[in-house]
């Protein structure tokens, strides 16, 4: 028993420094985890609410405001939700607290005694100018703006209307009253669209004017005979098409991009088995038609193009109301929309998603039984619902912050506006506004595995046979070089090896295509004949080098092969290819041949994840117990025999998880992709295509992405899909060699 | 397998009686690892289907020694040999020699028992399988004799195709000598086959050993003297390199003729 006072003391103090070592080296530990359990959390706490269904609440209800001064022609949302606009027939402009119903101020358009307003519409793309369809037959273009200014801390619009084109109505000739009157405005010009139902009239307009400008004489102008009575009309926002519809289900598209030559591009029937079109809107971009009928279908037609370059109607997809469709409100920035039916039901529907987001029943306070809308107005933003019904106003708030997420979005095939069948498209944005976003993952994740895959078959058969060269059968004093050299290439930044790999590899690799094709098939032939070359040698000559020093003699026969191959491919070219391999490779064999490609990648990425599979294969194979080896030998086993049937098979687990390592590391890869690979998100396994991967994908994108968009949220779901990749692959490794490992462990 | 003359034999080898059959011949051997020389101008005769072992101190070159025969010592770096070795009259240091063929010829059994992780059969049909035999009733056969033959049969019978790492230590010590005994080597080579062991498992070893010696010329290393002088027919004492005295077990343990023999056997240092 040690009591003594100095004895103690030691003692303490080496506890102390145990409990101290203890506690730092766990401290560090749990933190290591900790932080990559946060990053995961982080990671699925931005990507959880694309997947948070769509809500609608109600917040307000309240009489009509200023009922007194005639009956309602059309309601509408500002922006920013603070107020709400109800224009009565006689032109009357008033405006409310959305909140609160409470009349805030009021405008009267200046409209010709006696006429009153029929309806009003938007009249160009950010719906900056409407247009009023006067009961004269004329049309009234207009603006509304805001000016704001603050009363203390509350925020105050002051509205105010003005004519940039003339406060004088214009109506267009068309030998009886228009029932239909659409007027497009654009940078320098107005495009105007009378028809009329009954007399099937259609007269196209265009005034060359700019604002500021009265609108006068057309200065283009045609009209011909609608092929049917006309129930819906619609003009796209660059004026580009018009849509000629009737109740009965037939529409006809008109290519009007030359205002004195339409040209009808298609007319059909669209619907079937007595179904009538009870409701017809144009889906935000006007290349969709919703078309709403009597049994609460809602069908998405498209402009497709056929590969004769035809145009034509094409049924999308459809959507479902429980009873016959009453309105229809397209969004005005997504492509979504709201359904409503005649039993008072509304749901929103986005279409690219082809999803449901939400449905309920319209009942306001007051009330057991649905309301019937009478008038609606979808805000700007399609976050607030404003509807007037015979109990007066009720204001709606609608939760649906990403509605063109969907499971079948990301991952299925979806069929995309304008294209001829359904495909996996990557393409998050453009520079157009009405464009429909394409957010399938398939392609990125394609393009990753796509990568990975020609890495690892580039890598994995050079770092594999290269370890059990180096472990098995090198001399001691080569394996010391060589080695260490190849683990410190993995310090190499990928930045650089990505950088030549786009800059200097591909070039290279373009110019001489067959060389560098035929060095990567031949040499290995090559590299075999000369090894049989050298086993007929007579001893004599090889007996220096006989001990593992073998594979230092290669080094000069690869580069007289690699330049052979450089000096023979032109004139190799010039005989068999005629002279360009890529002309021929895509005249003969119909493939294309981009300069940054999977082979490029292959190579470069290879580099980056050889020394990974090298070094811990080379561990691998360097540890099986000698005594096993010699235990193989001693029974009359030769070298190679033994390799293959006792060290291989021992250092299975490690090989195993070394090419899962690589396999996790290729995948996880970003700056040689995203310089190599040209970052087209194509879905083809053709060597000479490039590709665009997760990472490179989230490394490009994420800088230009509005934070908390659908976009920036779908980026992040890509690096969650990343993470799990990866972390699947390594848990993979460490499993199968923890299971290996104890089988193997005694040895 | 003709005895060779006698005229020029040094002293320590013609310790063999007449009669006996001589299956290797040592002659002048000298052994190099880089500078340092392990063994010594080394002459032994080893007679045939008999148990000889070797003992001496930690470091004398005894398993060094043992490593010339099947040539193992090959996978040694920077090893230089000079002499000779005969087996059955032929030198296995000769250029045309297949050292794998040599090894076939020649079993081993190391110290630490080293089965392969594979399962009981496919550790004895190895070496089988290695010279191309794969049909399975001749492997059947030859496996379950081999078996039989290391005394280790019955307890492994029921489970041939678990894995060998799952058995004992002892157990797995006799499957390695099934293993070497399965090729019908002529010569087995033990490298302190027990010291690993517990006694009973050692015991066992011994009586294989006795077993063994009717039909293979076995060359035993050993630590333990007492086990020298239970299962050897001819015992050879090296110090440092040097074979010192070679003779019959019997006479050696009873009657060294050298001190250093003396020495070491009584204890004086080991």
């Amino acid at each position: 028993m040690i009591n003594t006072v100095e004895a103690s003391a030691q003692q303490r103090r080496r506890n102390l420094i145990d409990r101290i070592a203890t506690g730092v080296i766990a401290t560090g530990g749990v933190w290591v985890i900790l932080i990559i359990v946060l990053l995961f959390f982080y990671l699925l706490a931005v990507v959880a609410p694309i997947f948070s269904p769509a809500t609608i609440e109600q917040t307000a209800h309240y009489s009509i405001p200023s009922q007194e001064r005639g009956s309602t022609a059309y309601i509408a949302v500002e922006e920013s939700k603070q107020l709400g606009l109800r224009v009565t027939g006689s032109g009357a402009f008033i405006f409310f607290g959305l909140d609160s119903g409470e009349v805030t101020g009021t405008k009267q358009l200046d409209l010709p005694p006696g006429v009153t307003i029929e309806s009003i519409a938007p009249a160009d793309i950010d719906s900056r100018n409407l247009s009023a369809k006067l009961s004269d037959g004329s049309v009234m273009i207009f603006q509304i703006s805001y000016r704001v200014t603050f009363e203390g801390e509350r925020r105050v619009l002051i509205p105010r209307i003005s004519y940039p084109y003339g406060e004088d109505p214009f109506a267009v000739e068309l030998g009886g009253e228009a029932s239909y009157r659409d007027v497009v405005i654009g940078e320098d010009s107005v495009v105007a669209v009378f028809s009329d139902s009954s007399s099937r009239q259609v007269k196209l307009s265009l005034f060359e004017v700019e604002e500021g400008d009265e609108l006068s004489d057309a200065d283009l102008s045609s009209s011909f005979e609608a092929p049917f009575d006309i129930d819906y009309q619609f003009v796209d926002g660059q004026a580009r098409w018009l849509y000629l519809g009737s109740r009965s289900g037939q529409v006809a598209l008109y290519d009007i991009s030359d205002i004195e030559e339409p040209e009808e591009v298609a007319n059909a029937t669209l619907l079937s088995d007595g179904a009538k079109a009870v409701e017809m809107k144009m889906l935000l971009g006007g290349s969709s038609l919703l078309v709403g009928d009597q049994f609460g279908n809602i069908y998405q037609f498209s402009i497709t193009r056929d590969e004769s370059n035809q145009y034509g109607l094409a049924k999308y997809r459809q959507f479902k109301l429980e009873s016959s469709v009453q309105r229809i409100l397209p969004e005005e920035r997504r492509k979504g929309f709201i359904g409503i039916s005649d039993k008072g039901e509304l749901s929103v529907f986005h279409t690219t998603a082809e999803q449901q987001l939400l449905s309920t029943f319209l009942v306001s306070d007051n009330s057991d039984r649905p309301d019937q809308p009478l008038y609606e107005a979808y805000s700007p933003r399609s976050d607030t619902f404003l509807m007037q019904s015979e109990n007066g106003m009720t204001v709606y708030h609608i939760d649906n912050h990403h509605p063109e997420i969907s499971w079948s979005a990301l991952w299925n095939e979806v069929w995309y506006e304008g294209y001829e069948e359904a495909e996996f498209i990557w393409q998050s944005s453009s520079a157009d506004n009405d464009f429909e976003p394409k957010f399938s993952l398939i392609p990125i994740s394609f393009g990753t595995l796509k990568a990975a895959f020609y890495a690892m078959m580039f890598a994995t058969p050079l770092a594999i046979f290269g370890a059990i060269f180096t472990a098995y059968f090198m001399a001691p004093a080569m394996r010391a070089w060589v080695k260490p050299s190849i683990e410190i290439m993995e310090a190499l930044p990928t930045v650089i090896l990505g950088f030549l790999a786009g800059l200097w590899l591909a070039p290279l690799v373009e110019d001489n295509l067959l060389a560098v094709v035929s060095v990567l098939l031949v040499l290995p032939f090559e590299l075999i004949l000369f090894a049989w070359i050298w086993h007929i040698l007579p001893v004599s000559l090889t007996y220096r080098l006989s001990n593992g020093w073998q594979a230092a003699v290669l080094v000069p026969v690869i580069i007289l092969c690699v330049w052979l191959a450089f000096a023979v491919a032109p004139t190799l070219e010039t005989m068999l290819f005629g002279g360009d391999i890529q002309i021929w490779m895509r005249e003969t064999l119909g493939v294309n041949y981009d300069q940054r490609n999977s082979l490029v990648v292959g190579l470069a990425m290879g580099l980056a994840v050889i020394p990974t599979i090298f070094s811990i294969t080379e561990d691998a194979i360097f540890s099986v117990p000698k005594h096993l080896t010699q235990g193989s030998l001693a029974l009359g086993a030769t070298p190679w025999q033994t390799l293959t049937k006792v060290v291989i098979l021992t250092a299975s687990p490690g090989i195993f998880s070394a090419v899962m390592i690589g396999l996790g590391r290729a995948v996880g890869e970003t700056m040689i992709v995203l310089m190599a690979t040209g970052n087209t998100p194509v879905m083809d396994f053709s060597i000479f295509q490039g590709m665009r991967t997760l990472s490179a994908n989230i490394a490009v994108e994420l800088p230009e992405s509005e934070v908390d968009s659908s976009h920036y949220r779908i980026l992040f779901l890509a690096a969650l899909v990343l993470f799990a990749v990866t972390f699947f692959f390594n848990t993979i490794a460490e499993v199968v060699r923890q299971n290996l490992r104890k089988k193997y462990g005694n040895l | 397998m003709s005895p060779k003359a006698t005229l020029d034999i040094p002293a320590e080898t013609a310790a063999i009686p007449e009669g006996e059959n001589i299956k290797i011949e040592v002659r002048d051997l000298n052994l190099f690892y880089s500078e340092k020389q392990a063994l010594h101008d080394v002459n032994m005769d080893v007679p045939e289907k008999k148990v000889t072992a070797f003992i001496g101190p930690s470091g004398c070159g005894k398993s060094t020694l043992l490593r010339c025969f099947n040539r193992m010592n090959d996978l040694v770096d920077g090893v230089r040999m000079e002499g000779s070795i005969c087996l059955s009259g032929q030198d296995i240091f000769a250029p045309a020699v297949d050292v794998a063929e040599l090894r076939r010829q020649v079993g081993m059994v190391f110290q630490k028992p080293n089965p392969f992780p594979k399962s009981i059969y496919e550790n004895v049909a190895y070496g089988l399988r290695l010279q191309g035999l794969n049909k399975r009733h001749i492997l059947d056969e030859r496996v379950e004799w081999a078996l039989k033959s290391a005394a280790i049969w019955d307890e492994v019978k029921d489970r041939l195709d678990d894995n060998a790492m799952g058995l004992s230590g002892g157990q797995q010590q006799r499957l390695v000598i099934a293993r070497a005994i399965a090729i019908k080597p002529e010569v087995l080579l033990l490298d302190e086959p027990a010291s690993a062991l517990d006694p009973i498992s050692t015991l066992k070893i011994e009586e294989l050993i006795y077993e063994l010696k009717s039909d293979y010329t076995i060359l035993i290393v050993t630590h333990n003297m007492q086990q020298a002088a239970r299962v050897s027919d001819y015992t050879a004492f090296m110090y440092m390199g040097d074979l010192v005295e070679f003779g019959s077990t019997d006479r050696l343990f009873t009657n060294p003729k050298e001190k250093q023999t003396e020495d070491y056997i009584t204890g004086r240092y080991g």
